[in-house]
This record gives C-alpha cells, sequence and structure tokens, in this order.
C-alpha cells in the first residue's frame, strides 16, 4: 500500500471524493467507490495551476503530458482548509513538475521502470540488430500500438537535452514526431507496419535522415521571449481573474525587481502569498508596471494599498533615464567626441529627433529598453564578454579592415587536369560502329553514284514537285493529332473517383516500400556509416524472399483495381497507363532475382 | 513574328544511309532527289516568311562538314547560274548554290576509301560558332534601341537519316549546353531510320520538336508544319513534338550507351563499371568501396531493355563513387 503524502477532499467534474498524493501516484477516487477514478503517475505531471486567491472556490488544476487539459479538482473543505490543502498539493507537486522538467538522464531509466511497472517491458522489441523481424510482431498487433504509445509519451516528458543516442526510448519518440508530421509516411506507416508487412526497423532503414533532421530540430532551445511581461485580467463573469503560474512570477520577478523585493520583504510575515498577489494585482504598483500607457481602464480598479504604495518609484520621465546604460564609446565612431571641434561651423542641433516628446510615453519606452537589453545580454552572454584587449595597434586597424572595402577578387579556381583528352573526346566504341543492321548491305560506291546523280538535274524536279494530296492530309492530321492529345493532357480534369485514386496511391507506395525493401536487402549498404541493423546475408537472402512474394501479387492488386475501375465507368486503360511505371519496375526485380536464383541452381562452383 | 528568325539546316547527307531510305520500302523511303526539292521549298519559304530572316545551311557529309549556303555570303560558288526570268532571284540563289555546293562535295569522294562517318557534331558546333557570330555583330550594331532583348531569335534543324554515333556522346552534350547557353532552339527531323537517343535529348534539353516522319511523301508538309514557325510564336501555333525521350547516357570508358553506371563525384564521368582512377579528373578511389560497388553491380546477362524511359539518376558522395 504506497503511503499517502497528503489528501484532501475534493470534487472532480461536479463530483464529491477524495483527492490523495501517494509516493508514486496522484488520484481522486469518488466518495463510495472503491478504486480512483483518475489516477496518473508522478513522470505524467507536466503544469499547474490555480484559481485566483480570493475567488470563491478554491481550485486546482493539473496539466498532464499527454492531456492538456490536464484534470480540475475543486476543494471541497471549508475556506481555510481547503486553501491550505492545496498550498500543500501544490508545493509537493511542483517539485514533482520540476524534476518532471529537468531530469538527469541516468535517473530516469530507474525511475520510468519502476512508474512503469504495469506496463510490460516494450522497449525490449526496439533492441538494435534485433536479428528477425518476429519479435516485432505481436500477435495482437493492436496491443502494440497502446503499448508504444505510452513508452513514448513517459519519454516525452523528459527534457531535451537527453542526448540522442542509441537510446530505444528516444528513437520511438523520435519516429513518433517525424510519423506525425509527415501524414502520408503515416499512412504508409500504419499500413505496412501495423499490417505486418514490414518490421519497425526495416521501414525506418533508409530513412534514418528523417530521424537526425528531428533529433537536430529538437535539440535547438527556445529562448527567452521577447514580450515584455504583462499578465493581463481577464473578467470571467464579473469577477476579474488572473492565472497565476510559477512561470508568471518568476517572469515578473525577473522583470520588475522592485516586486521581487516587495515580496521578499513581505511574505510570509505581513501578508500571505495569496494575498500578496491580490493586492498587488489591484495596486498602484502594477497598474505603473503595465506595458500600455493607457489607464483610462485601470482607474476605477486601483485602489490604495499601504503595503505596496511604498514600493512605488517615480515615474521614469526625466531627462536622463533612471538606469544609465553602460556602454563603452567606440573611438572611431564616436560622434559625439568632435562636437567640441565644430562648435562654430557644425550643424545646428537637432530638435526633430528626440525620443519621448511626450513625457508620459517616456517611462515605457525605457521600460522597453531595459527589457531588450536584458534579452541581448542573456543571448550574447553579457556586455563585459567584447571588451577584450589585443595589440593595440592591430586593434585599430582591424576595426577599419571592413570586408566591403576589399576589391572584388575572382578566383582562379582549380583547373581540371585530364589526361588523356583524345580518348576522352575521340574514342570509338569497339564494334559499335558496325554499320549494316538487317538489311542489305549498299557498297559505298554505288551509293555515292546515286547520291551524285540526285544532284543533277535539281530544278527540274523542283519545277514538278507535288505533293499527294491523300499523304499530306494523313501527315496533317497526325500532327495534328499529337498537338491535340498534349493539349487534353494538360488540360484534362483530375476525374478518378476519389477511393480508386486513393487505391491506386496506396498500391503504388506500398510496391515502392517492396521494391526499396527489395533492393536495400540486394545491394550493399550505400553508406557504410548510417545503419540501423546489420543484417547477415541469410537474414538479407531471408529478407528479398518475402518481398518477392509480395511483389508478386503486385499485378494482381493492378488488375483488381482496372475491375473496379471499370465498374466505376472510368476508362480502364487510364488506369493501366498510369501503373505501368511501378508494374515495370516490379517486373525488374522480378526477373533480376529470378536470373539470380537461376544462375545458383544448376550447382554451386 | 516581329523578330526576324535565324535558321541554320544540318542536313544529314550519308550516301549510304539514303541508298538504304531510297530502297526501303516498308516504312516507305524516299529518294534523296524527291528529299533535296522538298527541302529547296522549305528553305525558299523560310526566307519568304520575312525580309530579315538569315539562313544557313550545313551538309554533315561523310568524314566532313560544310557549309554549303549563308545568307551573309560566306559560301559562295564560283559557277552562277543564268538568270532565270521565271525564278525569284533569291530563291534561285538560295537553290543553285545549296546544290552546287553538295555536288562539288560529293565529286570530291574518292570511292576506293572507306565510308567514315558523317560529320554532324562538327555541323553542329560550326552552327553555334556561326549564329554566336552573327548574334554578336547584330547587338553590336543595334545596341542603343535593342537594350537587354536580342533581336534574333536563332534556332537550328537537323534532318537526319543516319542512326546514333555514340562516339559523339559527348560532343554532343556540349553542343547541347552551349545551345542553352546561347538560347538555340534544337529541332531535330527524323526523316528514316531508329530513335537518335542524342538527338532526342538535344530537342528536349533546348525545348526544340523531335518530329520522326512516318509519311516520306509528305515530307514538306511535315516541315511546314513543325519547323517554318520560329521559336517566338511557338507558343500560339503548337508544333507537334516526341514527348518520350530516351534519357540514357554513353559510357566515358568505352562510348557504350548505359543505363546503370557509376559516376565520379569529383567531375561528374560516367562509368559502366568501377574503376581505381577517374580517367579524366584522376581522382583515386579507396578499394574498399570499390569492392563494395563490385559485388553490387547489375548482373550483366539481363537484358537492358529500357521499359518506360526514366531520367539516368547520378548520385554524388563524398569523393566516392556510387551505383547510379
Amino acid at each position: 500500500m504506497p503511503s499517502i503524502v497528503c489528501s484532501a477532499q475534493a470534487s472532480y467534474k461536479k463530483l464529491p471524493g477524495l483527492l490523495e498524493l501517494t509516493d508514486t501516484h496522484l488520484q481522486w477516487t469518488k466518495t463510495g467507490d472503491q478504486s480512483p477514478v483518475v489516477k496518473f503517475p508522478y513522470a505524467e505531471a507536466a503544469a499547474l495551476s490555480r484559481s485566483k486567491a480570493g475567488a470563491e472556490q478554491v481550485r486546482l488544476k493539473i496539466g498532464l503530458v499527454s492531456n492538456e487539459a490536464g484534470h480540475n479538482f475543486t476543494f471541497t473543505s471549508p475556506q481555510a482548509v481547503a486553501l491550505a490543502e492545496r498550498d500543500k498539493f501544490e508545493a509537493e507537486l511542483t517539485t514533482i513538475i520540476a524534476r518532471n522538467r529537468a531530469p538527469p538522464p541516468q535517473a530516469q531509466f530507474p525511475a520510468v521502470a519502476t512508474s512503469k511497472a504495469r506496463q510490460v517491458a516494450t522497449p525490449a522489441p526496439v533492441t538494435n540488430g534485433s536479428a528477425a523481424g518476429t519479435p516485432m510482431r505481436p500477435p495482437a498487433p493492436h496491443a502494440r500500438p497502446s503499448q508504444s504509445r505510452a513508452v513514448s509519451v513517459a519519454s516525452e516528458s523528459r527534457a531535451s537535452d537527453t542526448p540522442v543516442g542509441d537510446s530505444p526510448t528516444t528513437d520511438f519518440r523520435l519516429r513518433k514526431k517525424v510519423l506525425v508530421s509527415t501524414p502520408e509516411l503515416a499512412q504508409l506507416h500504419r499500413e505496412l507496419v501495423m499490417g505486418g508487412h514490414i518490421t519497425e526497423n526495416e521501414f525506418w532503414e533508409g530513412r534514418e535522415h528523417l530521424l537526425l533532421a528531428q533529433a537536430a530540430a529538437e535539440s535547438q532551445k527556445r529562448g527567452k521571449p521577447g514580450q515584455l511581461v504583462d499578465p493581463r485580467p481577464q473578467s470571467v463573469d464579473g469577477e476579474v481573474k488572473i492565472i497565476i503560474t510559477p512561470q508568471l512570477v518568476h517572469d515578473i520577478f525577473e522583470e520588475f525587481p522592485v516586486v521581487a523585493k516587495a515580496y521578499s520583504e513581505n511574505v510570509p510575515e505581513k501578508l500571505s502569498e495569496a494575498e500578496f498577489w491580490s493586492r498587488y494585482f489591484q495596486s498602484r504598483l502594477f497598474n505603473a508596471h503595465r506595458a500600455s500607457i493607457r489607464s483610462s481602464a485601470a482607474q476605477h480598479v486601483v485602489k490604495d494599498d499601504p503595503i505596496l504604495d511604498k514600493y512605488l518609484e517615480k515615474d521614469d520621465d526625466d531627462i536622463e533615464p533612471r538606469r544609465l546604460r553602460e556602454e563603452r564609446v567606440d573611438t572611431f565612431i564616436d560622434l559625439g567626441a568632435t562636437s567640441v571641434d565644430h562648435e562654430e561651423t557644425g550643424n545646428e542641433r537637432d530638435i526633430t529627433m528626440q525620443a519621448g516628446k511626450q513625457r508620459a510615453v517616456l517611462p515605457l519606452i525605457r521600460k522597453f529598453n531595459e527589457h531588450s537589453t536584458r534579452l541581448l545580454d542573456t543571448a550574447l552572454g553579457g556586455p563585459s564578454v567584447k571588451r577584450r584587449r589585443l595589440e593595440n595597434g592591430e586593434e585599430r586597424y582591424a576595426q577599419l579592415d571592413l570586408e566591403d572595402l576589399h576589391d572584388n577578387q575572382s578566383s582562379a579556381g582549380i583547373i581540371l587536369d585530364m589526361k588523356d583528352r583524345q580518348r576522352y573526346f575521340d574514342g570509338r566504341a569497339n564494334g559499335a560502329e558496325q554499320g549494316d543492321p538487317e538489311g542489305p548491305r549498299v557498297a559505298f560506291r554505288e551509293a555515292l553514284q546515286q547520291a551524285k546523280a540526285s544532284t543533277t538535274g535539281w530544278s527540274a524536279n523542283l519545277a514538278q514537285l507535288r505533293i499527294e494530296k491523300k499523304a499530306g492530309d494523313a501527315a496533317l492530321i497526325s500532327m495534328t493529332q499529337n498537338v491535340q492529345s498534349r493539349l487534353d493532357v494538360k488540360q484534362r480534369k483530375h476525374d478518378i473517383p476519389e477511393a480508386l485514386f486513393r487505391q491506386m496511391t496506396t498500391c503504388q507506395t506500398a510496391a515502392n516500400e517492396f521494391l526499396r525493401q527489395f533492393w536495400l536487402a540486394i545491394y550493399p549498404p550505400a553508406n557504410e556509416f548510417q545503419q540501423l541493423s546489420v543484417a547477415t546475408p541469410a537474414q538479407k537472402t531471408a529478407k528479398a524472399l518475402k518481398m518477392i512474394a509480395y511483389l508478386s501479387k503486385t499485378h494482381e492488386k493492378v488488375e483488381a483495381l482496372v475491375a473496379e475501375a471499370q465498374r466505376e465507368q472510368v476508362d480502364p486503360n487510364r488506369i493501366r497507363v498510369a501503373m505501368k511505371p511501378i508494374l515495370d519496375a516490379v517486373d525488374k526485380a522480378l526477373s533480376f532475382w529470378q536470373f539470380k536464383n537461376a544462375d545458383k541452381a544448376p550447382g554451386v562452383r | 513574328m516581329d523578330k526576324p528568325s535565324h535558321l541554320s539546316v544540318i542536313v544529314d547527307l550519308s550516301p549510304t544511309q539514303w541508298a538504304f531510305c531510297a530502297q526501303s520500302t516498308a516504312p516507305p523511303g524516299l529518294p534523296l532527289q524527291t528529299f533535296l526539292s522538298q527541302l529547296l521549298a522549305f528553305l525558299n519559304a523560310h526566307i519568304a516568311c520575312k525580309d530579315e530572316n538569315t539562313l544557313a545551311v550545313f551538309g554533315a557529309f561523310p568524314g566532313q562538314s560544310v557549309m554549303l549556303y549563308s545568307s551573309t555570303g560566306e559560301a559562295m560558288t564560283s559557277t552562277t547560274e543564268a538568270t532565270d526570268p521565271n525564278t525569284y532571284r533569291p530563291f534561285k540563289t538560295l537553290d543553285s548554290t545549296v546544290m552546287s555546293s553538295i555536288a562539288e562535295r560529293f565529286n570530291s569522294y574518292d570511292v576506293t576509301e572507306e565510308e567514315e562517318p558523317i560529320g554532324l557534331v562538327g555541323c553542329l558546333t560550326k552552327a553555334l560558332c556561326y549564329i554566336n557570330r552573327t548574334i554578336s555583330v547584330v547587338s553590336a550594331s543595334a545596341q542603343g534601341t535593342e537594350g537587354a532583348t536580342r533581336s534574333i531569335d536563332p534556332r537550328i534543324l537537323v534532318l537526319s537519316v543516319s542512326p546514333d554515333q555514340s562516339s559523339t556522346y559527348i560532343p554532343i552534350m556540349n553542343s547541347i549546353f552551349s545551345a542553352q547557353k546561347l538560347k538555340v532552339t534544337i529541332d531535330v527531323c527524323k526523316v528514316f531510320g531508329a530513335d537518335n537517343v542524342f538527338l532526342q535529348q538535344a530537342a528536349h534539353l533546348t525545348g526544340g520538336a523531335y518530329v520522326q516522319i512516318e509519311r516520306t511523301d509528305a515530307l514538306l508538309q511535315y516541315m511546314m508544319m513543325s519547323f517554318l514557325p520560329p521559336p517566338a510564336i511557338r507558343q500560339l501555333i503548337s508544333v507537334p513534338t516526341q514527348d518520350r525521350v530516351d534519357f540514357r547516357a554513353a559510357c566515358f570508358c568505352h562510348k557504350r550507351i548505359v543505363e546503370i553506371g557509376f559516376v565520379c563525384s569529383v567531375c561528374l564521368s560516367i562509368f559502366c563499371q568501377p574503376v581505381p582512377v577517374c580517367s579524366t579528373c584522376r581522382t583515386k578511389f579507396p578499394i574498399k568501396t570499390l569492392q563494395r560497388l563490385n559485388a553490387s553491380r547489375p548482373l550483366a546477362t539481363t537484358p537492358s531493355t529500357p521499359g518506360t524511359p526514366r531520367p539516368l539518376t547520378q548520385k554524388n558522395g563524398a569523393a566516392l563513387p556510387r551505383p547510379g
């Protein structure tokens, strides 16, 4: 019996019950029931939010990894007790969530193992180099998808800094992501792998680049958001709510250090956290921190608050900003340094381009500037990093040496060093010059005689030139037909019924995939480094055999499609023409296989 | 047709092939005489279309390529025919120059020698050089007015009866690339004989028309309909062409036409079998790769039928030749 960390009376979906936090799970049982309705392990908790302090109902919402909406629990005990209970739950869950978000990789596996005790070991089938494809095909294929999804869900809760190795769970996750992003691939996968024709590993054998691309895309981390922190209250049923998440709190402290100071001084001695926040959002301090200078809407909400008003600062609308920018001015482009030299003869001082003509706008502009500076500093690593001193002279010159000032130099390139030019340009093919196909041989001399004879008396011939009408018409008609058919093809609309067309496409893609597997088994691997599974020659032949069996059925499939087309009043020839390329490819593979086997059959030498 | 167009005609004049053509009954053949009269009618039609149209005629003879006529007057023969009041003079000059040049060439052959393959490639390159020269002259003179657009629309028409010569693969491909650069359209008219792979590719890559003649007695009808319109108005007057193009290439070592080959990843030269050192750029390939590739070669005796034509795919790795 797992020990219970905390429990509380809470209702879920308007039904009363008991919410319990054990040391492995969070569960909710309806009163009167024995088994919990909602139960999920620690690893699934992803997000936490709660209703506003001072709101009627004390609510706690837990978002899950797999289910964004999560579950809403309302604490039904009397107000104070409910608040305390909720706080306790919240504290526990926050630590759990934090742990979920950034765990060390090694600690994960035992954690996964224990929490996945109920699920049969699914990572096992995904071991690399699995000899035969059969362990992957459980007798009940429908059980497998649910298992695989559960494993991948667990692994999704890991942070993105898990290195992409041969870890089976990361593989699973990547595959799932790739399949989700390309629906055609997902369909192919569904048919072939779920249908049991091809094993999972074989399917991914030529497609490692997709997985690598996905892993690379995932390992890119998102930076800080560029927007100024500006929580807006939403009015729900007349009650104004702000959802406070730990992330929001963290952001507010970072953006407005005054609030952090106020928080640390007041909580928990003078105000509770809930009270602090509710008073903060109704205070003048919060109003001053808004990212818009239109204060008209908020006038009536703002109340005087004895504690928080102490932290009000004067508006930042003097001539100089309150926090001066610490910047080193570059002596080469210090425009201010030379103004002294040009006092008498220089330009007039500019009065047009002055920021913040309206005094009320100045605080906001300065706040934006500070926010941007902070963002850049975190991204680039602080203002002090760039000040590295080299040799005095070199550094100065290096500052002047702009790349745009360099001349355009065309590179000479590497000369192609051809040896044996004669052979390259000349070379007669051996025996390819046989001049006579079937037909009578004509000696050169006679041919030349004939040719010479043709050139004499040409003007008379020209005068007598006649084109027979029938021949001319026939030529005209054939050419017109040629043009017409091409025009037709361009204009023709796609009028094959949708279902038939889909069947055609699936037949083609399935045949393509079988062909790919077949040739993969026959030919040596294209790239020696990237290989998902190394198969012995015996396995390869077995795979080739299997593929040949599938490929032989392709002709029948096409015939079935043609028959169906006839039933649906679509010209069957069109179907045949459309499927012809894939049939040619299949025939080629089949003949290759037969030839190879026929070669081996009469005794091995 | 407001831009003057230039036409360069390359005539395949291989005596043996024409003898075959004259003798053949199925498909019905065409004697050289009739062919030449129809050709002359077509050439007259071209220069009649527009006054500024220019023409150049090249003849591909066994072992040589000759310019037979050019409207800028490079190929003038010594004898001139008497003026004929019944014929339009420019036509007469054109026809007589062409025919006399041809006769002269034929007479210059020594019958005891072996027949060499025709100089089709030579004609092609000469035509391209001629076009390049005339274009640059015209654009130099018309610089103020024309600006960026060229004032002449050039095209090349090849009338062919001979089959493919695989040794000409590389030069023909090079000419095709230069034609693409010069924006010259290459049309091909196959009067007699099997499909010519390289000329098909030439027509396809430069946007020209490839027409195979079925009724040779109506050759003029074919030529008028397919090859008279200049490229500029081909969007309005669609010309027939053959859509099936055989994209096979010839290997560089034996000049054989191959379907599956091995490509050097440095200089892109094609080989029919894996070689340890590329012959054009002298890149060395690792032994292990060669062994692996040798194991993967298609078995030599499977019949290599083209089936439905597909382009030859080339894959490049990091200095490794790979099966394409």
